[in-house]
C-alpha cells in the first residue's frame, strides 16, 4: 500500500543513509541511536534490525512499540535540498534471531554498496571471531502512524502531517 | 558526565533531541544546545508547534560521512523542562558513548562486550552460538561491487 507522502518525501525514506531511531526504555526514557532503515514501498512499513549484541531496542519495542524514525542527515544520499521526515510508528521485534541473509540479499548488498568498508568486518578469521555478534540479528518491523515532513528540512517551520495512517 | 558532554558537544551542531509526545510517542527534532556551566543543563530552544512534553528525553549527536564511514556518535540521557516561552532545560543525568569517539581501545572494548552480551542472549534462550555463512556474505559483497546498482526493496 502507498503511503499518502509527496514524491520527494518518500526519496527520503529510501535514499537517507541514516535514520534516528528511537524506542522507550523501562523508564519510559526515548533512547535514540542511528539505525539503517529499509523502506518497503509496497507495504509502506520499514525493515531494520539489530544485533543481539545490542538487544535494548527489541527488548524496549516488545515492552512498548511506540517508536519513531528521524530522517534529518542526508549525508551520502545524494539527494539535493530534501525535506526532513519524522515517522511514528509502532514496532514489532520478534524474538527470532537470524543469522541466514535469506530473504535479506538485496538489504544486505545495498548495505555494502552504501558502506564499502564494512566489508573489513570480515576480511579475516580474527575479525570475524571478533564481530560474529553483528551478523545475529533481529529484525524490526514499523508501521508508521503519523508522517511529518519539513520542506527544505527547515525544522523551525511548522511540518506538514499526515496522520492515521493504514498500512501494514 | 558533564566534562564529556562539554569535550564532545563541540563536534555537532545540531544534535537529535528526543522527548514524548501527547500520544506518548517518541518525537525527535534537531537543536542547538547552548551549555549552562553554571547549572550543569543545556538550554534548548523549540519551536511552538513542537509535540514534545515535560518529561524524560535524550540528546544523539552522531555523524558519518559520505560513504557511511567515519561513524560517530554518542547519546545523553535526561529530562526535559519547559524554562519559559520556547526555551527548555535539558537536564541531563548519563552520558552513554557510541562508536567512533573513544578511540581504537574503546573499540575494542565495545566490540567485546556486544560479543559477551550476545552471548548471554543465546544462553538464556538455550541457543548455541550460531555459524555465521561467511562465504555467503563474500558472494554478495562481491556482487555489491558490481555496477549495477540493486532494487531497494527486497520481494514481499
Amino acid at each position: 500500500m502507498t503511503l499518502p507522502i509527496p514524491a520527494e518525501v518518500e526519496a527520503v525514506l529510501r535514499e537517507f543513509r541514516t535514520c534516528e531511531f528511537s524506542t522507550l526504555a523501562a523508564d519510559g526514557t526515548p533512547i535514540t541511536w542511528p539505525m539503517l532503515p529499509f523502506f518497503r514501498a509496497s507495504t509502506g512499513q520499514f525493515m531494520t534490525t539489530t544485533s543481539i549484541g545490542l538487544p535494548d531496542k527489541a527488548f524496549n519495542i516488545r515492552r512498548n512499540a511506540r517508536v519513531s524514525l528521524l530522517f534529518s542527515d542526508p549525508t551520502g544520499s545524494g539527494l539535493f535540498d530534501p525535506p526532513a521526515v519524522l515517522v511514528q510508528g509502532d514496532a514489532v521485534a520478534p524474538d527470532v534471531v537470524k543469522t541466514s541473509i535469506g530473504g535479506f540479499e538485496n538489504e544486505v548488498m545495498l548495505v555494502y554498496r552504501r558502506q564499502p568498508a564494512g566489508t573489513m568486518y570480515t576480511s579475516n578469521p580474527a575479525m570475524r571471531w571478533f564481530s560474529d555478534w553483528y551478523f545475529m540479528r533481529l529484525e524490526i518491523t514499523v508501521t508508521p502512524r503519523r508522517i511529518l515532513w519539513w520542506e527544505h528540512g527547515d525544522l523551525s517551520a511548522v511540518p506538514r502531517v499526515v496522520e492515521a495512517i493504514h498500512v501494514g | 558526565m558533564w566534562a564529556e558532554i562539554r569535550r564532545h558537544l563541540r563536534d555537532f551542531a545540531t544534535p537529535v533531541l528526543t522527548g514524548l509526545d501527547g500520544d506518548g510517542y517518541p518525537f525527535s527534532i534537531r537543536c542547538i544546545p547552548e551549555l549552562d556551566e553554571a547549572h550543569g543543563v543545556l538550554r534548548v530552544y523549540l519551536p511552538g508547534w513542537t509535540r514534545i512534553r515535560k518529561g524524560p528525553a535524550s540528546l544523539l549527536c552522531h555523524g558519518h560521512n559520505e560513504l557511511l564511514w567515519d561513524l560517530r556518535s554518542f547519546m545523553v540521557r535526561g529530562t526535559l523542562e519547559p524554562a519559559g516561552g520556547n526555551n527548555w532545560l535539558f537536564r541531563p543525568t548519563r552520558f552513554v558513548p557510541g562508536i567512533g569517539i573513544s578511540g581504537l581501545s574503546g573499540m575494542a572494548r565495545f566490540a567485546l562486550a556486544k560479543r559477551r552480551t550476545a552471548g548471554r542472549y543465546l544462553q538464556r534462550r538455550g541457543l548455541a552460538r550460531p555459524r555465521i555463512d561467511w562465504a555467503q556474505l563474500k558472494t554478495l559483497q562481491a556482487r555489491a561491487r558490481q555496477p549495477s546498482p540493486p532494487q531497494p526493496e527486497s520481494p514481499e
